[in-house]
This record gives structure tokens, sequence and C-alpha cells, in this order.
């Protein structure tokens, strides 16, 4: 044998396996009692060898001869030295925790498993799952696995440190000496092996290359390995630096950087590169696909801000039939400029005293977008009545074109007035004896002072030179002046009372010529006064009466009186009642019989139901609709020679009959022009983008003219006031001036984001923010 | 409002509203681009009066008001422009001074979004969070019973077929008649499930599909991703990458013509085709892609003119019976890539669901059978169809399942579960819950926009204008101006990630079972819920 002197431990004992627990109780007495050298016939005995810390420091020897079981020298001690004679079975070396274990044949499955330190040298090859989970203590030095042939299946897995070498001599598979799937989870340690091997598990370790110092502890530790095993005649073969790799675990910092394409080089040499230039779709489309950033500009915005000023109607300038731009003539005021502000309404209109000042329930204010916030709306009567002074524009010169006006009330001077200012002579023919209508013969002195009136004819005079009056027109009259003129605009008014049908209406006398008789100071009144019809032309009758004398004065209609504003009030203060619904059976001498019977007493009837126009002079190819002229939205009739305009239309307001005139006149205007007359008005402006918070909500009395002028909120016409341009966040907005007073604010699209701050903040609602024009 | 106006029956105010904008005066720098981000232009720059009354007791400093103003933010309570809660507004401030809050009470707003008579339509979800998938748990931990796979460490098998599987006898029997055995895909259990391009932009398709390519080619996993309907850029069915796309036909064939001709030009046979007879979301209800999504390189795509709304018919014209449908549309599709492609109907989850299946199991084409659930998402449907139609598909699958189990069917016809797999997150969890019950895979439609392209669309109604073409991430919009806030390489990456993690998840799940190193389809025994109704309908553990 060796010649060492043995404590000899047997396993089967007369035939009968001894128990591992029994065989462990032997070892370790004998360790006990002081051996050191023990010699074990195994038969299939758990862990033998391993725990021999009973000897202290004392090395132990312990040779195993026959079949050791499972875990030979598990938990071994750094004292002992374990020689299997044979073949070991599983998990040897199991938790080594410093013992030297050599295994002359081969080793099974789980060798060195879990060893943290000692050698395992195995003379043959190892099974599956060898040195797996070994640590390495920084106290200790690392744990080895010697291994003279080849590693099995599963090699390494969690290998956290130690070293193993391979020898790779007569491996079980030729190869790969380090089986299948080795080093997976591998983070710690190295393994030197020979031979071929079939792929380890690259996420976790890598191959390096040997260095010298690497290669003089191989070298030397392997004639060590190749001595123990008995087997020092393969040194030369086995020394040979070619042969040999060395792995090693990966870093945690070499793990998270792993080599893995990057999607940007799969996108350009595999995908680009299979589909062609573009990609997917780059054969279908030219559009841009790259990315870009979520707040953009330029033409990447989505949306883009607008400079709309004066695209829309103010409410004022929409709401008034005439058409007066009424915050152009604030924005005047606001300018100091208020001659302009006074003579601007002399193009839209001869009458901006009369109408605007006196006359007219100005729409304008009721409209006014102050109104939608309880807000006093700006006041245009005293600009109005200011208009008195206002200066004739210069008038061009004329162009030989012809018009006849038939009528001059207001709106057969406002197309006449209209036609001057664009260049074509009108002349006007009308029954009276002056000039005017019904605002120089009916309207009462009281609701318009009669030289303002006086002092507008006259200016009206001055621009239209020829007027015949008392010229009563007869149908052959008109188709003499279709022939000798352009045009003819018939603008004859409604003269003719409505009556209706109630026994003794013959007693009642006409509303229209009780008011031109008292303007005329030739009309008389009892002094009970019954007024068939309580609109405000009733109002008007009403107060005529009671400055003539009427102390008793009744107001009655079928309904609830339509009369409002000024005439409504002035009746009110006349003391007149008002009686509704009440319905007229008959007129009598002792007043108006009511349906009910009741009497209502009077000694003067008026009949108030409004007038109708007298056509009678029309040709039959002028078309009428319930006794009016039927006309198109440019107020030509179905003569397109003859044009039809105020009450001969429809009954409406004197601002009504004015802006009649313009239209009708814009629309000869065009025709002569050989131009395709437009009827398209501009829209409103939504009052919601007005801003009325810059403006005091507690102005309810305007002191002057000024004070309405800063009141204004200007709607749909800029102010210039720069707050676009402060508000916005990107600088995007500036003003551009090509001349004085024409200015523009403008939009850097490389600077703009679309934000629609603008829009937000303008006063006047002129920014808008549009969707930016399709793409793709 | 304005105060002088009436109030309309449909005047709301703020607090009528599902969200409500918060806003931080002190906060704001007034940048604007909250107002320039918001998609539906809820907010707007507005100007507030404030007024200062002074007032001193001091009769010689009689009291008075000053008026100032300041700009900040305001939230429109017009329906047509209500806040959508998508919180773009919070992603670009630059102060944190923005953000919509969901209100405290159930909204008043979606008793007026009908104008017109046109019923609410909507992107995304059911709206209801939750759901049974959630409560199943996995039960069988194998620690010493079975050998316990390590997830990290070991293989595993997480491949799925899709194909008509033969028994042998069968197979051999096929093979020797008719020298033809239906084609087999092996896939990954995780297949992206059919949206259009079109409902889809063409970032977040692309990024979709290059995400796809990278999986197989780069990492090995087979993943599969259906077109849905809308047809496929030509270049992509002439490409090698086309073997990973599952083909879409629906009622409306769109672009089915540029396929047909695409095939003799094909390099690549496509993975399969799905027939889609119904969707999750919105069953018995058709495709809705709008007008304003039909740009030219829909049409061109589709086979369409641009600008036209394409709505497709909520069935299959020409089919008239169950019979009809399945057999005569399985046939024409194998026709046409010569047998050699797997074909498969794609239905809703629906109580007629076996009616379906028993038909397919006498079919031998069937090459599978995909139910999407109640849960499902879409781009664009009535929400009441979203809502309140469909069938939850735990307990549809599971009645599949366990019928093919009843007559021995189960490994031949493959299941495929949709609808709401992970639309709490939880998608690994789900997908083996509905593997366990009894599917062979699952599709994911509305997770992947949400993991792959930051979807803002939850089931608290949040966003969900898919739509509308104004889709404030660029996934579903057709605007370059959105949708090249998508950077399909980023989305391709993203995907990447949902899938590893997705691989990795499921293998946390599948390891601890021990059971085998394959996909467990149909291993009940390992769920359990603490529901005991739904565990005996389901046929699964009661555990508490």
């Amino acid at each position: 044998m060796d010649g060492r002197h043995y404590f000899v431990i047997n396993g089967r004992v007369d035939g009968v396996r001894l128990d591992s627990r029994v065989l462990e109780e032997q070892v370790q007495g004998a360790v006990e009692r002081g051996y050191k050298q023990i010699k074990i016939n195994a038969y299939g005995q758990h862990g033998i060898g391993g725990r021999l810390w009973g000897a202290g420091t004392d090395p132990v020897y312990v040779r195993i001869e026959g079949h050791p079981g499972q875990r030979v020298g598990a938990m071994g001690c750094p004292n002992t030295e374990i020689e299997v004679m044979g073949p070991a079975s599983d998990d040897t070396g199991w938790l080594n925790a410093g013992a030297e274990i050599v295994v002359h044949g081969h080793a099974g499955n789980g060798t060195a498993n879990a060893m943290a330190q000692g050698k395992v040298m195995v003379g043959g090859n190892i099974g599956a799952r060898g040195m797996t989970m070994t640590k390495e203590n920084p106290r200790f030095s690392p744990p080895q696995l010697w291994v003279l042939g080849s590693a099995g299946d599963y090699f390494a897995e969690f290998m956290a440190g130690g070293i193993a070498v391979i020898c790779g001599y007569h491996p079980q598979n030729p190869a790969s000496v380090l089986g299948y799937r080795p080093f997976v989870g591998m983070v710690g340690g190295k393994a030197f092996f020979r031979g071929p091997h079939g792929g380890f598990s690259d996420i976790d370790a890598k191959l390096v290359p040997i260095s010298d110092a690497d290669w003089q502890w191989l070298e030397k530790n392997l004639r060590v390995f190749l001595s123990r095993i008995g087997r020092t005649e393969l040194t030369k073969e086995l020394t040979d630096p070619a042969q040999w790799q060395l792995l090693t675990a990966r870093t945690p910092q070499e793990r998270a950087g792993r080599p893995k394409r990057s999607m940007a080089s799969f996108h350009r040499e595999v995908w680009d590169a299979e589909l062609g230039a573009g990609g997917l779709i780059g054969d279908l489309t030219d559009l841009e696909r790259s990315p870009i950033a979520v707040i953009t500009t330029g033409e990447m915005r989505r949306f883009v801000p607008v400079w709309e000023n004066k695209k829309y109607l103010a409410p004022c300038e929409a709401s008034c039939p005439t058409g007066v731009p009424v915050h152009e003539r604030w924005r005047l005021i606001r300018e100091g400029r208020v001659d302009e502000a006074v003579d601007l309404a002399l193009s839209y209109t001869p009458f901006p005293a009369t109408i605007c000042g006196y006359l007219c329930p100005n729409p304008c204010m009721q409209a006014c977008s102050r109104q939608s916030a309880f807000m006093t709306p700006v006041d245009i009567t005293d600009l109005g009545k200011a208009s008195i002074a206002a200066r004739l524009p210069e008038l061009p010169p004329l162009s030989g074109k012809r018009i006849a006006v038939i009528g001059g009330g207001p709106a057969g001077i406002s197309v006449a007035w209209q036609l001057r200012q664009k260049g074509f002579e009108a002349v006007v023919y009308d029954m009276s004896e002056t000039l005017g209508g019904k605002i120089a013969s009916a309207i009462p002195e009281s609701r318009i002072p009669k030289e303002v009136v006086d002092a507008e004819l006259s200016r009206m005079r001055e621009v239209i030179p020829h007027v015949h009056l008392q010229q009563q027109v007869t149908r052959t009259d008109i188709e003499q002046l279709r022939e000798d003129y352009d045009f003819v605009v018939v603008a004859s008014g409604a003269r003719t009372p409505r009556t209706f049908p109630v026994p003794g209406k013959e007693r009642a006398v006409a509303a229209l010529s009780f008011l031109e008789a008292a303007k005329a100071g030739k009309a008389k009144v009892g002094r009970k006064v019954v007024i068939i019809g309580a609109g405000n032309v009733g109002c008007d009758v009403a107060a005529e009466a009671h400055r003539l004398g009427a102390e008793q004065i009744t107001l009655i209609d079928i309904q609830e009186p339509a009369s409002f504003g000024k005439e409504r009030k002035a009746a009110e203060a006349a003391g007149a009642e008002f009686k509704w619904p009440v319905f007229t059976r008959e007129i009598t001498k002792d007043g108006v019989v009511l349906a009910d019977g009741e009497l209502l007493e009077a000694d003067t009837v008026l009949l108030s139901i409004g007038d109708a126009p007298d056509l009678s002079f029309l040709p039959d190819e002028v078309a009428t609709a319930n006794g009016f002229v039927a006309v198109n939205e440019l107020y030509q009739s179905s003569d397109p020679k003859i044009f039809a305009v105020g009450d001969a239309v429809r009954p409406g307001l004197l601002t009504d009959a004015v802006g009649a005139g313009r239209t009708a006149a814009a629309a000869i205007a065009d025709i002569l022009a050989g131009k395709r007359p437009e009827y398209s008005p501009k829209k409103m402006i939504d009052k919601e983008r007005v801003k009325l918070e810059y403006f005091d909500p507690r102005v309810v009395v305007y002191e002057d003219l000024n004070q309405c002028g800063s009141q204004c909120s200007s709607c749909g016409a800029c102010r210039d006031c720069g707050i676009c341009a402060a508000i916005c966040p990107q600088t995007a907005i500036s003003r551009h001036e090509a001349a004085p007073g024409d200015w523009e604010y403008v939009v850097d699209p490389d600077r703009c984001i679309g934000c629609g701050f603008c829009a937000g903040a303008c006063p006047c609602g002129i920014w808008d923010l549009v969707e930016n024009t399709p793409m793709g | 409002m304005q105060p002088n106006r009436p109030i309309t029956p449909s005047t709301l105010s703020v607090k009528d509203l599902p969200w409500q904008i918060l806003w931080e005066k002190d906060k704001c720098t007034l940048c604007g681009r909250c107002t320039a981000v918001c998609p539906v232009h809820t907010i707007e720059l507005g100007v507030f009066r404030k007024r200062i009354v002074q007032a001193d007791i001091d009769p010689a400093a009689p009291p008075g008001n000053v008026y100032k103003v300041y700009h900040g933010i305001r939230q429109k309570t017009d329906p047509a422009y209500a806040c959508i809660g998508c919180a773009m507004c919070s992603l670009v401030c630059p102060n944190d001074c923005i953000i919509p809050a969901r209100s405290d009470e159930a909204d008043k707003l979606r008793l007026h979004i009908d104008r017109g008579g046109q019923p609410r339509r909507r992107g995304g979800r059911r709206n209801a969070p939750g759901g049974i998938l959630d409560q199943i748990k996995f039960i069988r931990i194998s620690m010493l019973t079975d050998p316990a796979l390590d997830a990290g460490r070991h293989e595993f098998e997480l491949r799925s077929l899709l194909g008509r599987i033969l028994p042998p006898e069968e197979n051999l029997k096929f093979f020797s008649e008719n020298g033809w055995i239906p084609p087999v895909r092996e896939i990954y259990p995780l297949i992206i499930g059919g949206m259009s391009f079109g409902a889809l932009s063409p970032t977040m398709w692309e990024g979709l599909q290059m995400g796809v390519s990278y999986l197989n080619e780069e990492l090995g996993m087979p993943v599969r991703i259906s077109t849905g309907e809308g047809g496929c850029p030509p270049r992509l069915l002439r490409s090698r990458f086309l073997k990973y796309v599952i083909l879409q036909i629906a009622s409306g064939y769109f672009g089915w013509d540029e396929i047909i001709h695409a095939i003799p030009e094909m390099k690549v046979d496509p993975c399969a085709v799905e027939i889609k007879y119904g969707q999750g979301a919105k069953p018995g209800d058709g495709g809705l892609l709008m007008w304003y999504k039909v740009n030219k390189l829909i049409a061109a795509i589709r086979g369409v003119p641009p600008g036209v709304s394409l709505p497709s018919p909520p069935t299959h014209q020409t089919k008239y019976s169950i019979e009809e449908s399945v057999a005569k549309m399985i046939q024409s599709m194998y026709m046409a890539w010569g047998f050699r492609v797997p074909v498969y109907p794609k239905i809703s989850g629906t109580s007629t669901a076996l009616a379906v299946l028993n038909n397919l199991t006498r079919n031998p084409y069937a090459a599978g059978l995909a139910i999407d659930g109640e849960d499902g998402g879409t781009g664009a449907a009535y929400n009441v169809s979203m809502n309140h139609m469909g069938h939850p598909i735990a307990s549809n699958i599971r009645d599949a399942y366990l019928n093919l189990v009843a007559i021995g069917m189960q490994n031949e016809i493959p299941l495929f579960a949709g609808g709401g797999v992970g639309k709490n997150g939880n998608l690994a969890a789900n997908a083996a819950a509905l593997i366990m019950l009894g599917a062979s895979g699952v599709q994911i439609g509305k997770y992947i926009m949400q993991a792959a392209a930051g979807c803002l669309g939850s089931e608290s109604d949040r966003c969900n204008i898919c739509n509308i073409g104004l889709c404030p991430k660029g996934i579903t919009s057709q605007d370059p101006r959105l949708y090249r806030r998508l950077d399909a390489e980023q989305v391709a990456e993203r995907v990447v990630d949902v899938f590893l993690s997705f691989d990795t998840e499921l293998k946390k799940i599948v390891a601890p079972l021990g059971r085998s190193t394959s996909l467990p389809v149909g291993m009940s025994d390992a769920l359990g819920i603490a529901d005991k109704d739904a565990a005996e309908r389901l046929k699964i553990k009661y555990v508490v």
C-alpha cells in the first residue's frame, strides 16, 4: 500500500452495511481519539470525510476505497485531505470549506457544488452541474476544481467565485469539454479549459486572454494536480499554452452595456435595407417623418394666428341699417380727429344729425357689444347731433350718367346723395312743396328741432341741385323717365293712410294727415281724443294732440302696443292712456264704440294704423307684392332699370330708408361701372371675441365724446393697442407701418408656437387662431 | 358665457365637466405651451377683470373702485371643447402650474355629448376599471412536488402553435390521402392584435412592425403582429418581414386588392390570415375610419379615394350562415397562398362562441379561433357599444377550451384570447391566466399603445379621442404635425422592452408551477380565485 498506518473503518461489517450515521460516528470518534490517517472501505455512505473539525488544526488524511456515497467531503475542513481511490458519486465537495479532495475516477453530478474553499481534483470526468454556486470569500483562498477530463452539462451555473480547470483529456463528449449551456448565471471566478466548447452563456461570461501570471499559476498548479492524481506523464501534453482558454464572469457593468444591436442600427441596416429608403412607406409618401418637438413653430404648428382686421363688422355697424361704421368714428375721436369723426357720417347718410342724433332708435347702441356684459353702450347721439356741423366731402366730377329719383323723402334723398358722391347726376321729383318727406312734413317738432332739419336739407341741396318739386308723376312720365335716364329709383314712400272697414270710419282723421296739418299749424283737436293704433306714429299723434290742447287722450290697439322709446315716453308724458286688446265696432259722433259695447268718448278720432304706398304710377312690368314694390336684396325691381327703396318697398325706420338708398346707389354704380353688383355684406363679429374686461364696467353716463371714444371696444377693428405683441410669449408679433395710419400686426412663423394668446388677449377680437393648412 | 344670455339645456359649468383644469396663477409664466398643445382647444388665454374697492371711511377720501386686468388660462365649458384629461398641458408646463383633475362626482357632460342627435363615439376601452383576470392567482407553487424551474436560468419553450394540429393518426391519413397537412406556425404566445394602418399613425404602425422584426431577427423571439383591417403597405408585403405578419381580412376588405397584386411577388408567406368577424370593443359593429383620417397615404394603402369615410359593415356581405361564413372564407383564404398559410377566424366574445367553435372543429382547415372579449380597445366605436356590449373573455375562453376537452380536441384547435389583457398593467399575469384557462396565446392592442407609445387613454375615460385624429401622442393621428411626435424607432425599442420583460414575467409565473417547460395551456389546476362564484364558473380553485 502507501506505507502509512491507517485506522481502518469498514462500511460493511458481517455483510451488513453501516448506516451513514454510524460510519460518521466512527470517523468522528477516531479523529477525537487522535487518529490522523483513516482508511474507509466505503459502502455507499453519505458525506464521508467532511466536518473533521474535531482534529483542530492537525492535518487528517482520509483515504476512501470502495464506493463512497454522495457528498464526499461535504463541509470539509481545511485540515482535511481526502483521497477517493475510485469514482465518486454526486456532490463531491459540497459546501467545501477548505478540504482537499482527490477523486481518482470520475465524479458524478454536482461536483464541488457550493464549494467555498479548498480543492476538488478529479482524475476523470464530472457529471452535470459541477462547480455550481461556488463562492469566494475574501478571507480565504479561492476554491479550486480540477478535472482531468470534461465537465457535464450546466457546468458552473451561478458560479460566484473560485477557479475551475477542465483539462479536456479524453473528454466524455469530444465536441464540448464544458457540456451544454455552461456558466449560466456566473457572476464571479474563472475557468481554464482545454479543448472545444459548445457555447456558453454569453450574457454572463466572456473569454479573456490568458495573462502571463495566469499561465504561470496554471502551469505550476497543473503539475501539482497531475501529481495528486498520479498522472505526471501527461504534464508535457497538457502544458501547451496554445491549447488553453480562459473564461471569466462578466462584471455587472459589462452586463448592462452588453452589446445588442441598437434599434437605430437595425432601422438603418436591416429594416430600411430590406424595405428600401424611407422604410415601410417610403414608396408611398415624400412627407418627412422624423420626430418633431411637441411644441412646434413654422409649418409644423397645428394652429396659426390670423390678424383679421376689419374682416368682420362691428355690431354697431352691422346693425345700423344705414351701415355707419360707428366704431370708426370713435377711433377718429380717440385719435383726436374730431372733425373727421363728424364728417365721416356724411359718406353714409345725408341726415347724420336728424336721424342719428334725434329720430333714430339707434340700433347701433342696442347692438353694442358692451350690452352683452350689462355695460352702457357707447352713446352715439351726441356725435350725431354734432354732425350738424359736418362738412361735405369733395364731390367728384359728374360722369354724365343720370338717374331719376321719384320721391324726395329720406330714401330718395339718400339714393341721390350717394349717387352724387359717386359722380352720377341724380334728379329728384317730388309732389310736395318741400323736400324731406315725412321728416319735414309729419314728424313733430317736439322730436326734431326745425333748424336741424333745415340745416341738413340745405346742406343736401348743395349736393343735389336738380330737384323738381310739386311734380305729380304719372305712369306716362315714368316710362319717359325710364327712357331719358339711365335708371329710375322709386322712393315715393307710403302716403296713403290705411283704413279699416268699420261703420263711421269716415269720421276718423288719418294720422299722417293730422301730423302734416299739425306741423303746418293747421290742425285742430277736441278735448277728448281717441287714437286707434298705438304704435310710435300713434304716440307722435298723441303728443301733438296734447300740444294742440287735447286733455284726455286714449290710444287703443288690438294687441300690446309696439311703440317704444322716445315716442312712447312722449305720449306717456302727455297723459295718454293705452288700452289693449280692444276691438273697434263703430265710430260714432260720440266716439269709438268697442266690440264689447263700451263707448270711448271722443271729440276727435284719429286713425294710426299705418300708411300704404300709392304705386298706381308704376308700369305693369314692375311687380308688386302685398301693395309694395317687389325688389331683390339690391332693391332692384323686376324691371332692371327701376329700383325702389324706402317705404315703397317695406315699412321701416328712417335709417332703413337711408340704408336702402345706399345699397341701391351702390348697385347702380356697380352696374354703371360694368360690374356685376354684389350683395355680400360682411358678417358681424362674434361678440365673444371682444374682451370687455379691459373696460370699466361702472361707467353708466358718458361725460363727453372723448370718454365715448375711450370706452368703445372697437369690435373687429384694430385699435393699435399693442397688447397682442406684448402678450405673445414668443415675441413673434410685431407692428409694421407701411404709411402713417396704415399699420398691421404680423406674425413671425418661425417664432410663433400657435398658442393663441394674441386671440385671447386682443380687446377688439381681431386675432383668430385657425387650423394650419392640412398636410399629407 | 356672457351674463345676459339665456342658458340652454346644455349650458354647462366647469363643475359639470368630467375634468377640471387646475391652474395656478402665481406659478404661471404665461408661456403659451399649454394652449398650444391642448388637442381639443379646451384651454385658452383669458382676460380677467380684477376689482379693488377703495373703501376708506375718511370722508375726505371718498370710496372708489380700481379695475385691473390679469391674463390667465381659462377652461371652456362648451361640450364641444370639453377637457379630455389628457394632461398634455401638464406635460409641457415648465412650472407645473396646470393639471386636469377628475371631477369628484359623475359629470353632466355625458348627458350632453349627443349634439345633432349623434351619440358619443370615442376610442379606448370599456370605461370599467378592474376585471376578473386580475383576481386570478397562481396557486400551484411547486418547490418539492415537481422540479421547479428557475425563470432566469432554465430554458423555456414559451412558444405556441398557430394552425390546425392533427392527431397523429389523422396526420398520417391526411398525408397519405391528400398529400397535404395543415400548415402550423410556432409563434410567441403574445401577439400584437389587429390595429389597422389608418387607425394607427404611420409612425406607430412602422414602430410596431420594426419592433416585431427586431424581436424575431435579433432576439429569436417569433413574435407575430396582425395588420388589422386596412391593408398592408406594399413594401412590407414584398419583404421577408411578412412572415412575422398576420394579414387580417374583415368585412370592408380594405387593401386586399393590393395584397392580391403582391402575392406573386412575395418573398415569404405571411404567418397567417385572420378573418375578422367581430371585435370585443364593439361587437356587431364594423370599423369606423372617418374621412379626416383618410389622407392620401391611407387611401393608397386601402385602395380607396382620399377624403372619404370608410365604415366597414358590421358583418361580411354575401355570407348568410355560419357554415357559409366560415367554410367559404377559410377556403378562399387558404387558396390564395396555395394552402400554405393557416387561416383562422376572430370573433368578439359572445355567448354563441361555442357554436362557432363547434363549427370549426368540423372544418379540417380551421387553424384556430381568436376571441376578443368585452374589454378590448378600439380606435373608434359608439360609446354604448364599448361600454355595454360584449362578453367577458375569461369565461368565454374557458368554455371554449373545456368544450374542446370534452370532444378531445384541445390540442388541435388553438384558441387565442384578447380583450383587456393587461388593462391594469398586469400583462403577464393576465396572459398566464388566460393561457391556463385554455388559450394558446393572447392578443394585445391597447396595451401596446400604452406601453410602447405612451397612449394616455384610460378606463377613467381619459383622452380616448383616437377616433377624431387628434391623438396628442401621435399614435392614432394621420396628421404629420401630430404623428411626428412619435418616433417609430423609439416605439420599436419599447416593443422590444415590453416583450422582453413580459417574457421574464411569464417565466416567473410559469417556472414555479414546475409542471413542464412548455406553455401550460389549460393548466387550470394552477389557478385560484377568492370569488366562489367565479371559481365555480371558471372551474378553477376557490381559495381564500
